[in-house]
Formats: structure tokens, C-alpha cells, sequence
């Protein structure tokens, strides 16, 4: 069981920042900083079967890991590896099309995750099933919630068992009974993943769940291990930032 | 869920053949996504008409009425036209939008695409084909006005209308070739965006809409500059096929035109695979 299935040796990246005409210009003679460092240094390993937790304060980078490891941002430096199918569980819902039915944007949604026509037809009556839209789930989306959208969204991004789950902030959406049922859901995705990380907030929850978290401040890995410690570190750091 | 990644082994993520393969490699990219492919296009050609009473009715409304205005504009420059004249006007209006509109969503697919860019990943090259696919059926939905038109004019109805479907594929994907070359620096700067913008309109007024190849050929040499423009070769086969003719474009100006769309096509692709990924981090 001491594979090793996400292996990122080394990584940083750079962002651009943008630039007016002005800086263009003046930027041919003086050599600015022109980049923000979202990334530096990271190494770190999972093996099959962990579910690691990553946190910190916003902007420390933890999303940006997550692209990273899901392949939308290349490193400029270092080399990510995986082994496996990765799903990134992020913005549930993204590329909806507000004027088709629920269940036009159930396969739109899966075929947008990855998943094969066959696929989608065969899990389409359990997502329906799962995201208690009833009858809604031929009208079109626009007549939506924000909440309905956010279920049917979990119903669709959760209907697969990926070897590699990646979790980015998606816990607890809809009303509080959905939201007990959604966590639930995610946690039973999370026990049947190989291996699970997961960005999330809610230190209760990660503690709970995680065998490791990583508190990264500024791209950088600063604490790693034991989510009690790693925790504690996490207010340290944030009290020190602030005085 | 990323590509495939399903060997047994640890695999560098996103790692991909060099950018000279881009054409083939993008090929390949749409086969396997194929259904992503055919639902995101079904979403664009949803969305395009949402919220009106005549839906898709304004596929052919939109020409139409256009050309209209171009037929009366005309009337009042140049005179009195030959008796098809408003029929060419449609003719070109139609081909141009596709060309027009295929540009811009293919300049514009990664800078609008930025919500999803940043949350799902799949081969990027998706974004401009969809966007130009729907194109494409939506201008195949609206050249259907000419199966009144033929019957109003008594044009004969025949292979030769196949030179339409012709006329729009290669208009579509000459925007695309020339749209992708420029949608990473679009996401760098959107002056690009602008840019195009402009570059469509007044290429509207250098390209065979109002006018036609035969009214170019009266006025001699400058008539034959103008058929260095690869926009002549499909408006003018779109229009040859309506009025029942096998072109009398000159077959080298066909060719040149196919090999303009086939050139920015795999240009433009190795351009987009080349710089795409950096510039999707100005996103």
C-alpha cells in the first residue's frame, strides 16, 4: 500500500502580472519583478490510499496546487507526477447552460468531467435520483436556485469513483438538509477514492478525515504532518502575520 | 478527469508531444472527446437564441434584413443592379458572418472561457472548434433561405448546391485557423480582441459582400488584386452553386483559398499548443 501516486518534486509557478502600456515600455529598461510566485518549492508525495488536507490563508496558493496537480497549470519549474485518473472537484456546476433542461446539463456537466456517453446513460438515473429535483429536472436550469444547481452540480461531479480525487472547497452546498447529505456524500466518495486531497476550510471536517495536512503560507510548504499540529501552526502563522 | 493517465506508472502531468504535432495531436484530442465535443456545441447553438419568441427563425431574419439594407444602400450609390443583386448581397452576408463570427469566438476562446479553463481540464483546443462548429450549424440554418429564393428565381435545383455547405466549412475554419493564431495573446491583451474586431469589419467592405467577383473583373487590374483576399473563393463558389454553375473562378484562386484555410488551420494550431498554456495563466 506504500505506492506512491502523486509525486511532485520541486515545483514552483509563476503568475504574470497584468501590465498597462506603461509598464510594457519601461519594462524593456529596467528589469521589474514582473511575477508573482504562487508556487515555490514544493515537494511532496502521497501514497495510495491518503487523504491529506491542504490549508491556509487565501491566496497562499492551495487552488493553484490543485491545478497544478490536475494538469490546467503547467509548473514552470519542478515536475508534478500522478498515477491514475485524476478528478478535480471544483466550482460545481461550471459550464452550465442556462437554458437546457436538468437533465441535458447532467451529461453536459459529466461530459465536461470526463466522463464517456455510456457512462453518463448509465449513472443518469441515479443522479437524478440523488439531486431530489423531481420534476425539475426537465425544466431549464435558469429557473433554478442557486441551491438546486449546486445539488444537481454534486449529483453529477460525484456519480464517479475516480482513483485520484482532488477537492477543492465544494463541501456543504444547498439547504442544511442537503448539506448533511452532500458532506456525506463526498465523504463516501472520499472512502472509496485511492486517494483523496482536499482544500478546504473547515479544520473540524479535516481533522477528522485527513491522515496529513500541509499548511502552505506564500507557495511554500510550511508545516506538514499531524492535522492537529499542522493546525496549530495555522493559527501561529496567522497570528504572527498579523502582529 | 484528466486525459489519460491510466498507465501503471507514475506519469508527468501534462506532458505533451512537441507543438510541431499540434494538428495531428488536436485531431486525435477532439476524436476521443467527441461527445464532450457534440454537447458543448449543442449548448452554444441552445444559448445563441434563448429568450425569443423566434428562436431560430433569426438565423434567416438577420441576413435578410441586412441585405435589405445593403440592396437599398446600393440602389442609391451605384444605381441599378443586375436583377439578382439583393440575392447576392444575402449570399455574402451570410458566408462573411460565418467568417466573421468563427474569427471572433476562436480569438476569444480562451479569454472567455476562463471560469471553466480554471476548473476543468481537457485538451484546450476544444474551446475554438465548438465555438466554430456551432458557427457553422448556425450558418447551415440560415442559408436554408435560399431554398425560397431558388424557387422564387427559378433557379435549378441540383448537385451544385453542395458548393453552399462547401462555401461555409471553408469560411468557418479560415476564421478559426486565423482566430487561434491570436487567442493566447488574447488572454496576454485584449487590444487583440479590438483588433479583430475592427479587421472584420472592414474586411466586410474588401471582400465580395456588396460586390461580386464578375463586378470586379469590369474594372481590370485592381479586380485582380482583389482576388488575393482567400474571402473571394468560398462567397463566390456559395454563389455559383445557387444559380445552378459549376464556379468560373479561376481554379488556382480555389485552391489558393483551400490552402490559405488549410495553412492557418495547422499554423494557428501550432501556435495555440505552443503558447496556450502559458497564457492561460494570465487568465
Amino acid at each position: 500500500m506504500n505506492e506512491t501516486v502523486i509525486s511532485i518534486e520541486d515545483v514552483g509557478l509563476k503568475f504574470p502580472k497584468r501590465r498597462g502600456l506603461k509598464d510594457l515600455f519601461f519594462g524593456l529598461f529596467r528589469n521589474n519583478k514582473v511575477h508573482h510566485q504562487a508556487l515555490k518549492e514544493i515537494n511532496l508525495s502521497i501514497s495510495k490510499g491518503e487523504i491529506v488536507g491542504v490549508i491556509g490563508t487565501n491566496g497562499c496558493g492551495k487552488s493553484t496546487l490543485l491545478r497544478v496537480i490536475s494538469g490546467i497549470y503547467p509548473p514552470d519549474s519542478g515536475t508534478c507526477k500522478v498515477r491514475g485518473n485524476i478528478s478535480l472537484l471544483a466550482g460545481l456546476g461550471t459550464g452550465f447552460s442556462a437554458h437546457q433542461t436538468g437533465r441535458e446539463n447532467a451529461i453536459l456537466y459529466g461530459s465536461i468531467l470526463g466522463y464517456s456517453e455510456q457512462k453518463i446513460i448509465d449513472k443518469l438515473p441515479e443522479i437524478i435520483d440523488f439531486s431530489e429535483l423531481g420534476h425539475f429536472i426537465d425544466e431549464p436550469i435558469r429557473t433554478y436556485s442557486a441551491g438546486m444547481k449546486a445539488r444537481l452540480g454534486l449529483a453529477v461531479a460525484s456519480a464517479i469513483q475516480p482513483e485520484l480525487l482532488l477537492i477543492d472547497e465544494v463541501l456543504g452546498v444547498g439547504d442544511p438538509a442537503f448539506r448533511k447529505k452532500s458532506t456525506d456524500r463526498i465523504l463516501e466518495m472520499v472512502k472509496q477514492a485511492g486517494t483523496v486531497v482536499i482544500v478546504s476550510h473547515s479544520f473540524g471536517m479535516m481533522a477528522e478525515v485527513c491522515g496529513r495536512l500541509i499548511l502552505l503560507d506564500k507557495g511554500r510548504i510550511i508545516a506538514e504532518g499531524d492535522p492537529k499540529d499542522v493546525i496549530a501552526a495555522y493559527h501561529e502563522n496567522s497570528k504572527k502575520s498579523k502582529a | 478527469m484528466s486525459s489519460a493517465n491510466l498507465g501503471n506508472s507514475l506519469q508527468v502531468v501534462g506532458e505533451r508531444s512537441p507543438s510541431i504535432w499540434a494538428p495531428i495531436t488536436s485531431l486525435s484530442a477532439l476524436s476521443e472527446n467527441s461527445f464532450l465535443v457534440r454537447n458543448l456545441v449543442r449548448r452554444e447553438v441552445r444559448g445563441r437564441y434563448r429568450n425569443t419568441i423566434l428562436g431560430y427563425a433569426w438565423t434567416v431574419i438577420e441576413p435578410t434584413l441586412l441585405s435589405v439594407v445593403y440592396w437599398f444602400l446600393f440602389i442609391m450609390l451605384a444605381g441599378n443592379p443586375d436583377e439578382y443583386y439583393a440575392v447576392w448581397v444575402l449570399i455574402g452576408v451570410i458566408v462573411w458572418a460565418c467568417f466573421g463570427k468563427s474569427l471572433m469566438a476562436s480569438v476569444t476562446s480562451l479569454s472567455g472561457n476562463t471560469q471553466m479553463i480554471h476548473l476543468v481540464f481537457f485538451p484546450r483546443i476544444i474551446f475554438p472548434t465548438t465555438a466554430v462548429l456551432a458557427n457553422i450549424v448556425i450558418t447551415a440554418m440560415s442559408s436554408l433561405v435560399i431554398i425560397p429564393i431558388i424557387l422564387a428565381y427559378g433557379f435549378p435545383f441540383g448537385i451544385h448546391l453542395i458548393l453552399v455547405p462547401i462555401a461555409i466549412f471553408l469560411s468557418g475554419f479560415m476564421g478559426m485557423g486565423l482566430g487561434i493564431m491570436f487567442a493566447p495573446l488574447n488572454c496576454i491583451q485584449k487590444d487583440v480582441e479590438h483588433l479583430f474586431k475592427f479587421i472584420v469589419r472592414a474586411g466586410f467592405f474588401v471582400s465580395p459582400i456588396m460586390w461580386t467577383y464578375e463586378m470586379a473583373m469590369e474594372r481590370g487590374v485592381y479586380g485582380e488584386m482583389v482576388l488575393w483576399n482567400p474571402m473571394v473563393a468560398p462567397i463566390t463558389i456559395a454563389r455559383h452553386g445557387i444559380m445552378g454553375k459549376w464556379p468560373d473562378l479561376p481554379v488556382e484562386w480555389i485552391v489558393y483559398s483551400v490552402l490559405v484555410t488549410v495553412g492557418f488551420w495547422i499554423i494557428g494550431n501550432i501556435v495555440f499548443d505552443k503558447f496556450e498554456r502559458e497564457a492561460v495563466k494570465h487568465l
